[in-house]
Order: C-alpha cells, then sequence, then structure tokens
C-alpha cells in the first residue's frame, strides 16, 4: 500500500475515534450545559428585577425594534407579577470595558426605574475592574430614572450620578455607556 | 525499573514549572487564587494521565512521521472532555479558568512528556510519570496561587486570613506579581533541590533512565 495513504489512513482511524469521544462526553453533558446556562440566566433575572415572579421571552419584531434602538442588545426578557401583570424587562446587553466585553443585565420597571444590574461575565482586572461585580457599585444604580442619562462620579450627589469604582476608570465607564444606550433603547421601544 | 523515579522525577527533579519551566503562559494567567491553581492543576493531570495513557498503548500503532498530529489529536480530545465535564460540573471554575481551559492544549509541557516519556514507555511507566509530572506542575501552580492570593488579596482559598485593616497589594494578583513570585520560588526550589541531591546520590544523567526504562 502507498505509504501516503497509509500514514492518512492511521490519522483518519484516530481523528475518527477522538470524534466518537468527544460526541459521547458531549452528549452526556450537553443537557446539563445548557440547563446551567438557563439557572444562571434566571437567576441573573430574578436578581435585577425582584418585583418579577416569572419571565417571558419579548416576542422577536418587538426586539428588533429595541436593538434597532441600541446594537448593543442580546436578549430581552418582560417580567410578570404573581397575578400576571407586567412589573418590568431584563435587558441583557453588552459593552467593552478594560480588558474587553463585559456582559450585563439591567432590569428596569414598568414606572421607569432601574431595579438592578448584574455583572454577568467580564474580563476586567481582578481587585481593580473585577470590583463591577460587587454591591457598592451594582447597587448605586438602583432607583435612578430611566428617562435620563447617567454619569459617574467618586462621590455622587445628583440624581444621575452613580458609584465610581475606584482605579477603574474604563471599566466604570463602560458599564455607564453600555447602561446608557438600553436606557436609550428602553425609552425608544419599550417605554409608555 | 523504579517508578517511585520516574514519579518524583516528574514532581521535584524535573518539575515543569520550576526546573524546565515549560508551560508558563496559562499558569502564570490563571493563578490568582489558590483554589485558580489547585483546578487548572487538577486539569493538567487530568489531561497528562489520559494522554499518556493513550499514547502509551498506541505509541507501537502511530508511525513516526505522524507521531505528532496523532499526539495533538489525542491530547485535544482529553483537553475538550475534560472542558465540556467542568462546564456541567463545576461550572464556577470554569468561569474564573475561562479561555485557559482549551489553552491546555498547546501546554508544551503535555506534548513534551508524550514524545519524551509515553512514546518510548509502558502503559504503567507512563501513567506514572503523567501523574508525577501533573502533580508537580499542580503544585507550583497551588502554591503560586496561595502566595499570590495572600498578599494580593488577603485570604487562602477565599478564608481572609487578616482583619479588616489589611490593605492588599494588587500587584500580586496581577500579572507582575505573577513574575515576581515565580522567581522568587524557583530560586529557592533549586536552592532547596541542589542541597537534597548534594546530600544525597550522586546526581544521574536522566535521559538514560527515561529511555531505558521500556
Amino acid at each position: 500500500m502507498n505509504e501516503t495513504v497509509k500514514l492518512g489512513l492511521i490519522l483518519l482511524i484516530i481523528t475518527a475515534v477522538a470524534a466518537a469521544v468527544l460526541g459521547v462526553s458531549n452528549a452526556i453533558t450537553a443537557e446539563r450545559i445548557a440547563e446551567l446556562d438557563k439557572i444562571t440566566n434566571n437567576q441573573a433575572m430574578q436578581e435585577v428585577l425582584g418585583d418579577a415572579e416569572s419571565f417571558k421571552l419579548l416576542d422577536e419584531s418587538k426586539l428588533k425594534e429595541v436593538q434597532s434602538a441600541s446594537s448593543n442588545i442580546v436578549e430581552v426578557n418582560e417580567g410578570y407579577d404573581a397575578s400576571s401583570n407586567l412589573v418590568g424587562y431584563t435587558i441583557k446587553a453588552y459593552t467593552t470595558g478594560y480588558g474587553g466585553r463585559i456582559d450585563f443585565m439591567l432590569g428596569i420597571s414598568v414606572d421607569g426605574q432601574i431595579t438592578g444590574i448584574k455583572v454577568i461575565s467580564h474580563s476586567e482586572t481582578p481587585g481593580l475592574g473585577a470590583n463591577a461585580e460587587k454591591s457598592y457599585f451594582t447597587d448605586s444604580f438602583k432607583g435612578k430614572s430611566a428617562s435620563q442619562e447617567l454619569t459617574y462620579s467618586k462621590s455622587p450627589k445628583a440624581d444621575n450620578e452613580v458609584q465610581a469604582i475606584t482605579s477603574a476608570t474604563k471599566t466604570t465607564k463602560g458599564i455607564v455607556e453600555g447602561v446608557n444606550k438600553v436606557l436609550e433603547a428602553y425609552n425608544a421601544a419599550l417605554a409608555n | 525499573m523504579k517508578l517511585s523515579k520516574v514519579f518524583f522525577n516528574g514532581l521535584i527533579k524535573e518539575n515543569t514549572i520550576f526546573v524546565q519551566v515549560i508551560g508558563m503562559c496559562a499558569l502564570l494567567a490563571v493563578t490568582t487564587s489558590a483554589i485558580n491553581g489547585l483546578a487548572m492543576g487538577i486539569a493538567v493531570i487530568a489531561v497528562t494521565v489520559g494522554s499518556n495513557l493513550v499514547i502509551s498503548i498506541l505509541r507501537k500503532v502511530i508511525p513516526d512521521k505522524i507521531r505528532i498530529p496523532a499526539f495533538i489529536v489525542v491530547i485535544a480530545t482529553f483537553v475538550t472532555v475534560v472542558e465540556m465535564f467542568m462546564k456541567a460540573y463545576t461550572p464556577d471554575l470554569y468561569k474564573a479558568l475561562g479561555i485557559f481551559i482549551p489553552l491546555i492544549v498547546v501546554n508544551c509541557m503535555i506534548l513534551g512528556r508524550a514524545e519524551a516519556f509515553a512514546s518510548k514507555n509502558g502503559v504503567i511507566p507512563s501513567i506514572v510519570d503523567g501523574l508525577g509530572m501533573g502533580l508537580g506542575y499542580t503544585l507550583a501552580a497551588v502554591l503560586l496561587g496561595i502566595i499570590r492570593e495572600l498578599i494580593g488579596a488577603g485570604s487562602i482559598f477565599g478564608f481572609q486570613i487578616f482583619g479588616a485593616g489589611f490593605e492588599p497589594a494588587l500587584i500580586f494578583i496581577m500579572p507582575p506579581g505573577a513574575f515576581i513570585i515565580l522567581g522568587i520560588l524557583m530560586g529557592l526550589f533549586n536552592h532547596l533541590r541542589r542541597k537534597q541531591e548534594k546530600a544525597g546520590e550522586k546526581e544521574e544523567v536522566l535521559d538514560e533512565y527515561i529511555y531505558n526504562i521500556d
């Protein structure tokens, strides 16, 4: 047999076996991974919009409308309370920080107030930008009106100022800009 | 053939990090905390042992000309399997280690063991070699993680050690800190290693017994 063909065949067998092994482990883990993703997402939604009991994905055409206002929006869910009244929206979006993409979720109530923000994933500097996950930063968004543009400050006083993260201006700026874009889209497409 | 010799060769004498200084890039990046170092170490052990085992079994089947692509396929398969299982069962660790799990594929330590040991030795010694090398890596990763976390965040494995008054030196959980601590550890490790070698038996030429074990 031609040597090249033989070598190719051996490699083919090795890669085929490898593919089979990968297929099997994917089959074992895929379901659980999808489930975990869903749980994480649900937890985040519950966290940013505490009043809601259940969530429903915003319908496609409406989502397009929201995304055409701000392109950084990934997913929008409507939150309903126990007696199925619409209480607000959870909006998943991304922005750019110091270390790259930051994914976050913002909760806005129907009366136009920010109910919470959660940083879902980021690659900011540990100990500095990574503090964006901490409550002293995220809590400062709570209760802010969605109809205004937010800014940040080391000692926030005005109504539209959120707490800046110490020594992480780029992270703060990135997130505040991202949030402002979301607010813009909310005002354009979701607010009554 | 002495298995303990193979094992301690990987753990101490030829320690991947402190002596051979290979497979560093992921190590420096993930060891911002002790738990990350430990998790990375365990992932590396799983992959090294697995790939050494399979490559040792296949060593007579794989022709010399295509051994490198064959090794890489085996290693990449193990890494992907480990990645999937971490994602499914330890999502927090997966989140912390992120991109560095797939990067284990290009950890030259693992390909190095496949090439230098597993492809020339029997199954049992290859497993032991994988264990020793992997544990050596883990030892270094955990040590680095503990020290960096202690100085840089004031905790060990997430438990606060110092009181609230402690002002952490952030530089140690950033890249420069990794180099500083690594340099100091490397010096200490090699100092102790030499001292012990002088006191004990005469140093052997390593390659000789590695290649004659089979």
